[in-house]
């Protein structure tokens, strides 16, 4: 649906040259919801506007609905841009008109007929749950409203692909959360593709299916949502599970390991999908001849899979203990052991 | 009092022609110019830097000339258009030179207020240069654009009455040869106060407008 090759964008500034996207190539399925995620200035923004050429990149390609843009003229892109929503962060919607009239706006330029216009309006308001603001003026209403127009006004000329570009970051985590819901709404109800850039990882793990990892222009982790949160490999993806993700040791039970001293170790178990729901610790306890505490443990839900992290002492004879481990090592369950520094 | 009641309206109908018809045709000069400054600047709609320096540059050559300087001139230019450079009509020609370029800057400044997201937002749209324009640039301005032209209506106001100290007619022609050269105070008065009323007249109107088109 989209598909990036070999993405680059170079700005000049003051004489220096700075790649904001360094040779990117990722493709995003037709019905997916794909979120990137970087901090800021590493080259999400410059990604998501090069899909419906507010940037224009400097070498490479980005095909959008087996368009290529790069070969596009002008008029060809505006045509291609019809087919695209884009929601933004700051809803960027006109003050000088109502709510119908700024939902109507690309319909209007479509020169699509009024009857059609009114029609269409009325049912996207409908949807977004905002059918009696049709006359309000944007500073009437508040941010998750606002927002919740824009999407509307994304939405209006039925585009396949939708771009939300940092969509819930001026909202409450609230809001956030419903306009979240929204965005799902649509995917499912209109089949249509979301790409969604953010440097929240609560919105990835909310509503995305694939997400990327961008870094100084490049994508240096991808994968489903479910692999990148269950096992990060870059420190950046896991610092940004991390946000979410509490699989840290808490320090007052790093100090409790700390002092005991002798026979224990520590391990962390990670659960994944079914197996956390087996009850794993009682058959070994009853196996082996070893006792065991939970230090630390949650379930998270990911992409409608549990995914279970706990931190687990071990008490017992090392032999007994390492028989212990490996009848643990099974398939979608992983056992490591903790130091209490490089926990 | 040297003049009568018939006069001073009369001079009055002489300032109120001058400031419309320099309004409009400096308006039309000025819009198209002011709009083309911000387009054509870089990063803009249709950014073209010899566009945008060639008429930044023009515009400030003739801001840079103070209007009784600017007014003899172009005398050449007043004669060629109007045929005379005596009277209320070719007293516009000078105003116009004078307050296009201003209405321009002020256009400039008005439409660089637009939150770019919103034209943005547009590209993203897919419209057009044009539609950009049209219905999006000057919607979200048109309420500091009107504040815009009162300033310069007010401006034609204060211009207009030098453009009359040299045979253009008009209240400041009155305020000049009569209330000035001849010593007549009440004259000089009655001018002044009719030009306060005006401007603040012109304020008020603008403010009150610009102010319905921003809250509707």
């Amino acid at each position: 649906m989209i598909e990036f090759q070999n993405l680059k964008k170079v700005y000049e500034s003051g004489g220096q040259q700075v790649a904001a996207l360094d040779g990117i190539d990722l493709k995003i399925n037709k019905g997916e919801i794909f979120g990137v995620i970087g901090f800021s200035g590493a080259g999400k923004s410059s990604l998501i506007r090069c899909v419906n050429w507010l940037e224009k990149p400097t070498s490479g390609k980005v095909i959008v609905s087996g368009h290529d843009l790069t070969a596009l003229s002008v008029r060809e892109i505006r045509e291609v841009k019809r087919n695209i929503g884009m929601v933004f962060q700051h809803f960027n919607l006109l003050n000088s008109k109502t709510v119908f009239a700024n939902v109507a706006m690309p319909l209007t330029l479509a020169k699509v007929p009024k009857d059609e216009i009114k029609k269409r309006v009325h049912e996207l308001l409908e949807f977004v749950g905002l059918a009696d603001k049709a006359n309000s003026y944007p500073d009437q209403l508040s941010g998750g409203q606002k927002q919740r127009i824009g999407i509307a006004r994304a939405l209006a000329t039925q585009p396949s692909i939708l771009l939300c570009d940092e969509a819930t970051s001026a909202l409450d985590p609230q809001t956030t959360s419903s306009i979240l819901q929204l965005l799902k709404k649509i995917n499912k109800e209109y089949n249509i593709t979301i790409l969604i850039i953010t440097h929240e990882m609560s919105v990835i793990r909310e509503i995305c299916d694939r997400v990327a990892v961008i870094e100084a222009g490049k994508i240096i982790e991808e994968g489903t949502v479910f692999n990148v949160f269950s096992s990060p490999k870059t420190p950046t993806a896991k610092n940004f599970v991390s946000t979410v993700m509490n699989d840290q040791i808490p320090d007052s039970i790093k100090q409790v390991i700390k002092k005991q001293q002798g026979l224990q170790k520590v391990f962390r178990i990670n659960f994944v999908g079914n197996s956390a729901g087996q009850p794993l610790l009682s058959q070994v306890a009853k196996k082996f001849n070893i006792d065991f505490n939970v230090l630390f443990g949650n379930i998270t839900e990911l992409q409608g899979t549990p995914f279970g992290n706990l931190i687990v002492e071990f008490q017992g004879p090392d032999s007994e203990i390492r028989r212990a481990i490996q009848y643990i090592s099974q398939e979608k369950v992983s056992i490591k052991e903790v130091t209490t520094r490089a926990s | 009092m040297l003049v009568n009641q018939e006069k001073i309206i009369e001079a009055l109908i002489e300032t109120v022609q001058m400031v419309a018809f320099s309004l409009l045709f400096s308006a039309l000069i000025g819009l198209p110019l002011g709009i083309l400054l911000v387009v054509t600047r870089k990063g803009h709609l249709l950014e073209n830097t010899v566009v945008f320096n060639i008429i930044n540059s023009i515009i400030n050559i003739f801001r840079s000339v103070p209007f009784i300087i600017l007014m003899v001139a172009i005398i050449p230019i007043t004669r060629m258009i109007v045929g005379t450079s005596i009277g209320t009509a070719a007293a516009v020609v000078p105003l116009v030179f004078y307050a296009g370029p201003y209405i321009a800057r002020l256009i400039e400044n008005s439409l660089l207020e637009v939150d770019p997201g919103v034209i943005e937002a547009a590209e993203a749209m897919g419209a057009t240069p044009g539609q950009i324009i049209l219905k999006f640039l000057i919607p979200e301005a048109l309420s500091s654009l009107v504040l815009g032209f009162t300033i310069a209506t007010i401006g034609l106001v204060g211009a207009s009455a030098m453009a009359g100290a040299v045979g253009g007619g008009g209240l400041g022609d009155l305020a000049i040869t009569y209330g000035y050269q001849r010593f007549d105070t009440t004259v000089m008065l009655i001018t002044v106060a009719i030009l306060v009323v005006m401007v603040q007249g012109l304020q008020s109107f603008g403010n009150i407008l610009s102010k319905k088109i921003r809250r509707r």
